[in-house]
């Protein structure tokens, strides 16, 4: 019981921190809480199977083309459901815009790809180790991803810039940063990281449209519970939601799993609604 | 006030207008088409049934109109797709009824959208052939226009308990679900019916058909010394994951229940082919392989006519196409015989004995609105999938 639900726990949780950070990405470079990560992560498991199973593609091809869709669809939702709503952020616009543009994504993929969950295919023909691949693959992705981002952010040029938007777009504007191309190059960046969550758990996950509403929500929660913009806070809180969770399936199982990960979520958020590893910020007068 | 010529002129193209036109309603009414209301989910997660059984039907329509119509008047099958959803299945019944104006309704074609539906197509006296298996859905003082032309959800689970109960000789039982209506609803009949027959039920679930892993569910089964896995749901995901747990486990039991056990989608998803070893699904004697290996004469034909017409047949189910197929021809055939008014449909369908379908020959009487017979639900090898039909289960009736 135990050896199930680290594996399982670990791997889903890997897949919602991914997603989490991918929330983070999109939100550090625009203020924008881009309700498109889910959609991200379901095309991640969709176009790897299409590109590995159905086209034939070579895994590092597949993976590769992957990502790159990924880019491509983070570049369409900040041109075609960002920008146009920036300048009324306090309305919330962009709630609606990115989950319009998410919806019409997935129905576009209902109708192309169909509506049953189909087989991811096998990443690695390896026999099966002490840990199965598709445990272990989320995970890998998880760190490789954390790493990456914190090599990006502190010790290149790039990454000082998206950190500069983040922390105050105005000033890091007057100070001459090319901030719509960051801001571009982050919903790329989120692009690649929610398509990676997708096609690394595609053999826990499989290839279903229908997974876009689940990473949606569960992505979301280790955001919450993180703490916005953290994504340290994201790789803790998905991890500790992916263990949770499967700790629930098997102490109280079905549908009450569920309610019991809906239960902690909220208590949490009732006794710190900075998150977990958030810090209150401080109103500025 | 004076009459111009003009004005004497457009009032008599007006009179003749409408004289010509009350003169011709009846030559209309007898040449306008009859129009089905279908209501399949042929996207969504419960859409593998419909999507199989829109394929017979268009066949059967198109086949019908190409054969002349009724009586001169074509059918005219006016689709709504539900998309999974009960929410979107009364939509298009309201639709179908008030702005289609159709004369009979197919449909819905998953329990959990007619569970939504039938209410409003009984509150419009709109004649309703579905072949949703949850009982609650034929009621003759609730529902007097709606008829059932597939089994029960009762039969079916009679015909599955039995497989288990008296056939394996299996007692303790794990029944399982996911949480959808249809889901739901059958393992809250089917467990009092296992236990009237001296089983004793060790798990009883609901489960979120998305969740990826299942083996907590099955060990709570295994520990609680379940001897056999009844599943209940439509989603092949959901049912190809049980019985990929079953296999990682290295758990023998086998796993009896809905028919989707046994599609092409399920298949696809299973880890390994062997994994499917020991299931058996629902199914109809009339769709199944017998001892000799071939279909009944009927059924045999039927495919072979699918065959010619190019319909897909290997990704799916030999019973839904020919369930789809049969509806178009019953209304048809009522149609020709009794005429196309809700008083009229219902009276035939009333009286109907043994209409031979292709799927199953369906009797309805003024009492009983589920026409399809006992002895033709039985259970099948899933690992015997050849053509969308299946052998009959070992020691099952053959």
């Amino acid at each position: 019981m135990l050896e199930s639900i680290v594996s399982y726990g670990l791997a889903v949780g890997a897949v919602y921190a991914l997603i989490g950070i991918t929330y983070n990405v999109m939100f550090s470079a625009s203020r924008v809480f881009s309700f498109t990560a889910g959609m991200l992560g379901m095309l991640g498991g969709v176009l790897g199977a299409l590109f590995i199973t159905r086209l034939g593609l070579p895994v590092a091809l597949g993976l590769i083309a992957t990502v790159a869709c990924g880019a491509i669809i983070g570049v369409i939702t900040e041109f075609v459901a960002v920008r146009p709503v920036l300048k009324n952020l306090e309305q919330h616009l962009y709630v609606l815009s990115t989950l319009a543009f998410a919806l019409l994504v997935q129905q576009f993929t209902a109708i192309e790809w169909g509506t049953d969950a189909q087989p991811f295919p096998r990443l690695f023909q390896i026999e099966d180790s002490l840990v199965d691949q598709k445990f272990w693959l989320p995970v890998v992705a998880c760190v490789a991803t954390i790493v990456g981002l914190e090599i990006l952010y502190r010790h290149t040029l790039v990454g000082r810039a998206f950190l500069a938007i983040s922390e105050d777009n105005y000033a890091a504007r007057a100070l001459g940063l090319p901030e719509q191309r960051l801001r571009i190059a982050s919903f790329a960046l989120a692009g690649v990281i929610g398509t990676l969550a997708g096609f690394t758990g595609g053999e826990v996950l499989l290839a279903f449209f229908g997974n876009q509403s689940i990473l949606n929500f569960y992505g979301f929660v280790p955001v919450a519970l993180g703490g916005m913009g953290s994504n340290r806070g994201a790789v803790v809180g998905g991890f500790a939601l992916g263990l949770f969770q499967q700790a629930a399936n098997f102490l109280v199982g079905g549908v009450f799993a569920a309610v019991a990960v809906f239960v902690v979520f909220i208590i949490i958020l009732l006794a710190r609604p900075e998150g977990l590893a958030g810090a209150v910020s401080a109103r500025r007068v | 006030m004076s009459i111009k010529r003009r004005q004497v002129l457009s009032g008599s193209a007006a009179g003749a207008v409408s004289l010509a036109t009350g003169l011709a309603s009846p030559a209309i009414a007898a040449s306008e088409p009859i129009r089905i209301g279908f209501l399949p989910a042929l996207t969504g997660a419960s859409s593998s049934t419909g999507v199989a059984m829109n394929r017979g039907t268009i066949l059967a329509v198109d086949e019908i109109n190409a054969a002349g119509g009724v009586d001169g008047r074509k059918l005219e099958l006016i689709v709504r797709d539900t998309q999974s959803d009960p929410t979107k299945a009364v939509n298009g019944v309201a639709e179908l009824i008030h702005r289609q104006k159709v004369h009979v309704i197919w449909g819905p074609l998953n329990s959990g959208e007619a569970l939504a539906a039938t209410p409003l197509i009984a509150r419009e006296s709109m004649p309703q052939v579905h072949p949703c298996w949850v009982d609650t859905l034929i009621d003759v003082k609730k529902y007097p226009y709606a008829f059932r032309n597939a089994p029960s959800n009762q039969q079916i689970g009679v015909a599955a308990n039995h497989y288990v109960v008296d056939v394996l000789k299996h007692k303790k039982v794990a029944v399982v679900s996911d949480t959808t209506g249809y889901g739901t609803a059958s393992v809250e009949a089917y467990v009092p019916m296992l236990k009237e027959k001296g089983a004793t039920v060790v798990y009883q679930g609901n489960v979120d058909a998305a969740n990826p892993d299942l083996k907590p569910e099955l060990l709570r089964m295994r520990d609680g010394g379940a001897e056999a896995i009844m599943p209940w749901s439509v989603n092949a995901g959901f049912l190809a994951r049980i019985c990929n747990t079953r296999g990682q486990m290295g758990w023998d039991v086998p796993i009896v229940g809905q028919t989707t056990l046994g599609s092409g989608q399920t298949k696809a998803l299973l880890e390994k082919p062997e994994y499917w070893n020991k299931v058996y699904s629902n199914n109809f004697r009339n769709c199944c392989y017998g001892s000799n290996g071939k279909l009944p004469p009927r059924a045999a034909a039927f495919v072979e006519h699918l065959q010619k017409t190019k319909v897909e047949m290997g990704d799916t189910l030999l019973w839904w196409i020919a369930c789809g197929y049969d509806a178009p021809h019953m209304i048809a055939e009522t149609v020709k015989a009794a005429g196309s008014g809700p008083k009229d449909i219902v009276g035939y369908w009333n009286k109907l004995k043994a209409w031979p379908g292709i799927y199953g020959d369906i009797t309805w009487t003024p009492e009983q609105h589920n026409g399809f017979p006992d002895d033709e639900v039985v259970m099948c090898e899933v690992n015997s999938f050849r053509d969308g039909a299946f052998n009959l289960a070992p020691g099952y009736g053959s």
